[in-house]
């Protein structure tokens, strides 16, 4: 091999080399098959009647077919612009054909015009619709639901994805909601209920206990947003005395105990955990990093961020009707008899225990 | 010589580890979140500073946003700050104004020290509000963008908020293309690692907040700094105020699409960082204040990260001079030497920590531009070099920093 001929081959080796990793980037250049902006939904706010309000313009494809059902009394099998079957439920008085498989599956989507009751140990594989009163049967499986009015789900009842509800949403004992639950009214949980995501003006946990309703104080004073309060830094654990009022905000690099019929005026923050004992008024926020007690009794205007778990005992109640908050941890255990106004954001469970 | 080499080497390997560390923290480790869910709440007052300087391609875009965004109307004022415009961005601004009554403050500037901070120092006669947002004019905010930035501040620990920027016109060529990747990378993985990791995730001056006791307690903004956000970044830090990231704040920008315009930006971010760099690492490293160990630690590479490009330069230069004067490294430094020259893109282009955030973010052939990656970092780190050489002839001569613009690209609504 002449010199020449090696030095050729060594060139073309090494430009090939060098070349190989920008193929596929020139190509990708050239082509430009993956070159949009990442995707940010410019419209996105959070609202929880984003999935209610999807599924009403869904049926309003089918609009006439419902008013008709609804003007003669009759139920329907309607097949959606999709290709999804929908059952239209209008008669009144007699047992609905659901069309349920031996599997007890009902695969259909269905959009009831009347109260509408559901048969016990059944899947629903679709959405549900309903314009009146919905009543659950007992061990159902929903994937998701929008009732126009009330929605009451029997106990064991699990939902998958969503429920939203213009009226009441009341939850017997063991209903398992892994979706967004979310009211226009209110929302009301049995003990052993599980739920991920809950939004209402006001949720109630478990009955309310003959002695619940918080003791109410004078809220004048508190105003946590002021720029004005001066924030307070502490090194280490800290205990705020019981009957004691606090007017600054408050960041503890440890953990705070805050003793009994406290009143904090300001946002308090620990780096550890907060406990707040019996009766205690919090009129700002309330954030830890690890976990967050809230006593019985207690009143806190919030927002409750906790990086781990938030616990709120029996007649605690957390925002009130005028100014919701949000209650937000990856695990939440609410004892009946709690309220909670606004939002209750377990990231991973939350639950309703008969106490913390 | 060999001992600076080592020093180098043994930098560059620090940088290297952190980004690793950051990167399968990202991939495999616990996010943090925690504000991000609050939805429902008594929102405070807040006051929205946009940042303006000759917008008038940009300017209506963002207001019209601002304008429909989901925050009680009462409780949000803009206050557009129009710094010395000399194009149409006041007549856009002042019909703004009398479109949507009452909800535009605008602040015009017709003379002062120039730069960002001092327009916005100036600005803040203005704010009457605890809880100020900024943006720069050529951003686009969503709707549910302003609850976003405002809830970390119920924490009373947070100081300043800082959401994700996401290049608007990723596609127009190679450089914004380049740019969108580093921009993941930036995000994605390394702000959002650090706040994960309870480190220091760096205030970037838009689609970021601040809280005005913050800011009157550190003295107001710096407007002797070039890079205002970092120097916000390590004041709050050491006053014992946290800056928290959201990465699920995501807001578009525009980035450069030409090189000499990228080039001018990153010059006058290395020598910002680097002005920041002298004023705060020996105070923060070992200076008496809160920031605790892990965020003295972190803040101080944060702060390196812009003089890692000449000192990387000087790193090849020594090992040239190592290998042509005959000195033998000792054993197994070879392999550290080895390591230098992968480290050296390693470091600056972070290539693992930009893969992985190509993939964080769920998008998957432009991963395949990774390679061209090496054009963008060398232009970088030639760029970030001369303005340090740049920077320091400046001090040695007395010579004033220019704060130079970054030019738009957009075409001007009609």
């Amino acid at each position: 091999m002449s010199a020449l001929l090696a030095a050729s081959a060594l060139f073309l080796a090494f430009f090939l080399l060098l070349a190989l990793p920008l193929t596929p980037a020139c190509l990708e250049l050239f082509y430009k098959t993956d070159d949009a902006p990442l995707k940010v939904v410019q419209q996105h706010a959070g609202d929880v009647r984003f999935f209610a309000d999807g599924f009403r313009h869904y049926l309003a494809q089918i609009q006439p077919n419902l008013d008709e059902c609804e003007l003669y009394g009759s139920d329907a099998l309607i097949v959606m612009p999709d290709s999804i079957p929908c059952l239209v439920l209008a008669q009144k008085g007699s047992p609905h054909d659901f069309a349920i498989d031996g599997d007890k599956n009902c695969s259909k989507v269905i959009a009831s015009i009347e109260d509408l009751e559901l048969p016990a140990e059944t899947t629903f594989e679709k959405d549900i619709y309903a314009r009146r009163r919905l009543q659950g049967g007992t061990g159902n499986q929903y994937r998701a639901i929008l009732g126009e009015r009330d929605v009451q789900l029997a106990e064991s009842s699990v939902v998958m994805r969503w429920v939203h509800a213009v009226g009441d949403i009341d939850c017997a004992p063991n209903c398992r909601l892994y979706g967004r639950i979310s009211s226009e009214r209110s929302i009301r949980l049995q003990a052993g209920c599980v739920f991920t995501r809950l939004n209402a003006p006001r949720i109630e946990l478990g009955n309310l206990l003959p002695d619940s309703a918080p003791a109410v104080g004078d809220t004048a004073g508190g105003n946590a947003t002021s720029s004005v309060m001066e924030r307070v830094l502490h090194d280490g654990d800290l205990q705020i005395e019981p009957g004691e009022v606090f007017a600054k905000h408050l960041v503890v690099r440890g953990t705070l105990r805050i003793g009994e019929g406290a009143r904090m005026l300001g946002n308090v923050k620990a780096q550890k955990a907060i406990v707040l004992d019996r009766g205690v008024f919090a009129y700002g926020s309330l954030i830890s990093a690890a976990t967050l007690s809230i006593g019985p009794h207690c009143r806190v205007q919030g927002p409750l961020i906790a990086e781990h778990t938030i616990m709120i005992d029996s007649s605690a109640m957390v925002g009130d009707a005028e100014v919701p908050t949000t209650v937000s941890a990856p695990r939440i255990e609410v004892a009946e008899g709690a309220v909670v106004f606004g939002t209750l954001w377990a990231r991973e469970q939350g639950q309703v225990v008969a106490r913390v | 010589m060999i001992y600076c080499l080592y020093s180098i080497v043994a930098l560059i390997c620090v940088y290297t580890a952190r980004h690793y560390w950051f990167t399968l923290n990202r991939l495999f480790g616990f996010q943090r979140h925690p504000y991000i869910d609050i939805d429902t709440a008594n929102w405070p007052p807040v006051t929205i500073l946009v940042a303006a300087h000759n917008e008038e391609k940009v300017i209506a875009n963002i207001l019209s946003a601002l304008m429909t965004v989901r925050y009680p109307a009462e409780r949000m004022i803009v206050v557009p700050v129009n710094d010395r415009s000399k194009d149409r961005t006041r007549e856009i601004i002042d019909d703004f104004v009398e479109r949507f009554p009452g909800r535009i403050k605008p602040f015009h500037r017709t003379e002062g020290k120039g730069g960002k901070a001092a327009a916005l120092k100036d600005a803040m006669e203005l704010v009457e509000t605890e809880i100020i947002l900024i943006f720069d004019a050529d951003y686009i905010p969503g709707v549910g963008l302003i609850r976003q930035l405002t809830a970390p501040f119920f924490d009373p620990e947070v100081g300043g908020v800082m959401g994700r920027v996401v290049p608007l016109n990723s596609g127009h060529n190679l450089l914004t293309r380049l740019l969108d990747l580093e921009r993941s990378g930036g995000y994605q993985v390394d702000q959002q690692a650090r706040m994960n990791l309870r480190l220091v995730p760096q205030h970037g001056g838009t689609v970021a907040g601040v809280r005005r006791s913050a800011l009157r307690e550190i003295g107001g903004w710096n407007d002797a700094s070039l890079t205002e956000d970092t120097d916000l970044t390590y004041r709050l830090l050491l006053y014992g105020w946290k800056t928290v990231y959201q990465n699920r704040s995501e807001c578009y920008e525009e980035v450069p699409e030409t090189w000499p315009v990228r080039i001018k930006q990153i010059m006058r971010w290395a020598k910002g960082h680097n002005q920041a760099m002298v004023t705060y690492a020996l105070h923060l490293l070992l200076g008496k204040h809160r920031a605790t160990l892990r965020e003295r630690l972190d803040g101080t590479l944060l702060l390196g990260v812009y003089i890692m490009a000449p000192v990387t330069l000087v790193g090849w230069m020594l090992a040239l001079a190592v290998f042509y004067r005959g000195i033998a490294p000792l054993h197994g430094i070879i392999a550290l030497l080895s390591l230098t020259a992968y480290a050296a893109i390693g470091n600056l282009a972070a290539f693992f920590e930009i893969a992985a955030a190509v993939r964080l973010d769920g998008n998957r052939n432009r991963i395949a531009l990774l390679p061209f990656l090496i054009l963008g970092f060398t232009v970088s780190i030639f760029s970030v070099s001369r303005a340090a050489i740049s920077q320091t002839i400046d001090a040695i001569t007395g010579a004033e920093f220019h704060w130079d613009k970054t030019e738009r690209f957009r075409k001007a609504e009609s």
